[in-house]
């Protein structure tokens, strides 16, 4: 059967009839936000005051704390930069699945190194996991498919830590996302803390050797900045409810700095550094504490602010900054008019195991088990059943 | 022999076939140029280039709107990138034990077979064997731009041919005109084409 268009058509004109109101609303909560940001913009001790007091309520808020930039201060790209290496890594999975003849599971990581100014083709490398049996119960639990997710992560970081080894003269490290390893630890807490100790040893191999670290957050959902503004209005009583506390709900970060009309941020441009306060912080701390900036890749008339995660090694370094700000500014013109690093696109389609890639891998450990006489399974009938072709319905 | 690797085999069927390079190798093989697939057992498909071709991708189409493209994306997207210039090949003959056939090859070469440029002296041993049997390859192919082909095909193969060039293309030109004289669009065609060829 078809989509019930008539319950869709029906629920498509009650959100346009909200809409108007929800628009109203959220056009005041927009200029509330941008008053905010003018009042304290200045007002550091007080913010990181209202911060500590949040945090002693509930130690999980999740907000930005400002450092020693004014709230509204921006900067413009740095000069070009010419002597860098800059490495970025991206990875894909297939993950297990219990309906086919065969239970396994693939991690691939791709990583790409460019030398700026050199002429030369960069280097690709890639990293493939093919993971059975045993290899599916770690700690006699099930590989779930966050954990598979949280393993390819530390893989690319353990690449970026391996390849950017070698290299002489300054290094950027690039990764798509945050910084901070995201996982459901619920799934196999024991994993997960030895996934964090590797991934802690990475960032301080990499902090040793100076490599700028970055992760990159494109359209953002987070509202780090806009919670701050919230944290700083609330008052004690508020502070105590803060989960239930959201006057600028609906407004997020990436409006405040990339507004279409006047963004906040021009383009090319970085916000203030700040710190990142989080649950994460007992794990990331002293210099691997992680800390964020938007910067707008953009062009006029058409901004698109994105967050950019580092360590605190590079947010307190301001020649590292401007490397990674410069770098980032230049990758993302070479996108032309979708701007994204170009490296960590080249890091993705690298890593990207396709479809029929995993029938291959597949239909290799199949006819490989089947010759030394191992049991195959079969396929679930109900997987049998969904790849049957359906007719359409004009 | 100088062997001039061009590409590998990507697919074939009797008629013709389909080699591809990486651009970075893409330096040495011009439309209309004789090839050769050698496929071991003293046999080799022969075939002429008619058309060449590189595709564009999702990211080589973003990457044109961008304002300049610096050096090191170029060599990363032509020879790092899996973006293969294609050549497209027509079969027109074959060598089985020393001996030249103007016949269609009884076997196609096989995938990621090696594919070489025919040099002067194989194409000079190649259009001399009978009376031009393998133009019919070329004019049987309604598909093909006949006439660009055939005044490739007649540069290259008359300057192969050297002090003897001139004298071999007349014949070539002559066998074209009785081959093409009951098609009197595709004649003109043909000798308009052959008429902007300088030996």
């Amino acid at each position: 059967m078809p989509v019930n268009f008539q319950q869709i058509y029906a629920r498509v004109k009650e959100i346009a009839e909200g809409a108007n109101e929800s628009k109203r609303i959220l056009e005041e909560r927009r200029n509330q936000a941008r008053e905010l940001l003018s009042f304290y913009a200045a007002d550091l001790d007080y913010l990181r005051q209202k911060v500590e007091a949040a945090k002693a309520v509930d130690a999980n808020i999740r907000c930005a704390t400002p450092l020693k930039e004014s709230l509204a201060s921006f900067y413009p790209p740095p000069v070009s930069v010419t002597d860098a290496t800059v490495i970025a890594a991206d990875g894909s999975q297939v993950n297990p699945d219990r309906h086919a003849a065969i239970q396994f599971c693939i991690i691939n990581v791709g990583v790409i190194a460019m030398r700026l100014s050199s002429g030369e083709a960069p280097l690709v490398t890639v990293e493939t996991e093919l993971l059975y049996g045993d290899d599916l119960l770690p700690n006699g639990n099930p590989l779930s498919d966050g954990m598979v997710a949280m393993r390819r992560d530390i893989h690319e970081r353990i690449k970026l830590d391996e390849v950017s080894k070698d290299i002489n003269g300054p290094v950027v490290n690039l990764t798509d996302g945050t910084i901070e390893l995201w996982g459901a630890k619920g799934d196999d807490p024991q994993a997960y803390a030895n996934f964090v100790e590797q991934y802690l040893g990475v960032l301080s191999r990499l902090h040793s050797r100076g490599v700028v670290t970055a992760g990159y957050v494109e359209k953002p959902s987070a509202d780090l900045v806009v919670r701050l503004l919230e944290i700083a209005t609330a008052d004690e009583e508020q502070i105590r409810k803060l989960r239930d506390f959201h006057p600028l709900r609906g407004v997020s970060d990436r409006w405040l700095y990339g507004e279409r009309d006047n963004p906040l941020l021009p383009p090319g441009h970085r916000s203030a550094v700040f710190g990142l306060q989080s649950g994460s912080e007992k794990k990331y701390k002293g210099a691997l504490s992680l800390h964020f900036f938007y910067l707008n890749v953009g062009t006029v008339g058409h901004p698109w602010p994105v967050r950019i995660e580092i360590p605190r090694w590079v947010a307190e370094d301001p020649k590292k900054l401007d490397l990674l700000h410069c770098v980032l500014i230049e990758q993302c013109k070479m996108m032309g008019s979708r701007p994204y690093p170009y490296l960590l696109h080249r890091a993705h389609e690298t890593a990207l195991v396709r479809y029929e890639e995993k029938g291959q891998i597949e239909q290799l450990l199949v006819l490989e088990l089947r010759r030394i006489r191992a049991e195959v399974g079969d396929g679930s009938h109900k997987s049998s059943a969904k790849s049957l072709k359906i007719r359409t319905t004009r | 022999m100088t062997q001039i690797e061009i590409g590998r085999l990507l697919r074939a069927g009797t008629t013709g076939f389909v080699a591809g390079c990486r651009v970075s190798q893409f330096t040495v093989p011009a439309f209309g140029e004789l090839v050769r697939a050698p496929l071991g057992d003293s046999y080799q498909v022969y075939g002429l280039i008619h058309d060449i071709h590189i595709d564009d991708d999702g990211l080589v189409r973003q990457l044109v709107t961008s304002e300049n493209i610096s050096d090191e994306v170029m060599k990363d997207n032509r020879e790092r990138r899996i973006v293969p210039v294609e050549m497209a090949v027509l079969a027109i003959g074959y060598e089985q034990d020393g001996r030249i056939y103007h016949l269609l090859p009884p076997r196609p070469p096989l995938s990621l077979d090696v594919i070489y440029l025919c040099d002067d002296e194989d194409v000079a041993r190649f259009t001399s064997v009978g009376r031009f049997g393998y133009f019919r390859h070329i004019l049987g192919a309604k598909d093909l731009p006949i006439g660009e082909v055939m005044a490739a095909h007649l540069g290259q193969a008359a300057r192969a041919h050297g002090k003897s060039g001139d004298q071999w293309k007349d014949k070539a030109t002559h066998e074209l005109i009785t081959l093409l004289r009951d098609n009197y669009p595709t004649l003109m065609n043909v000798l308009g084409a052959l008429s902007d060829v300088s030996v």
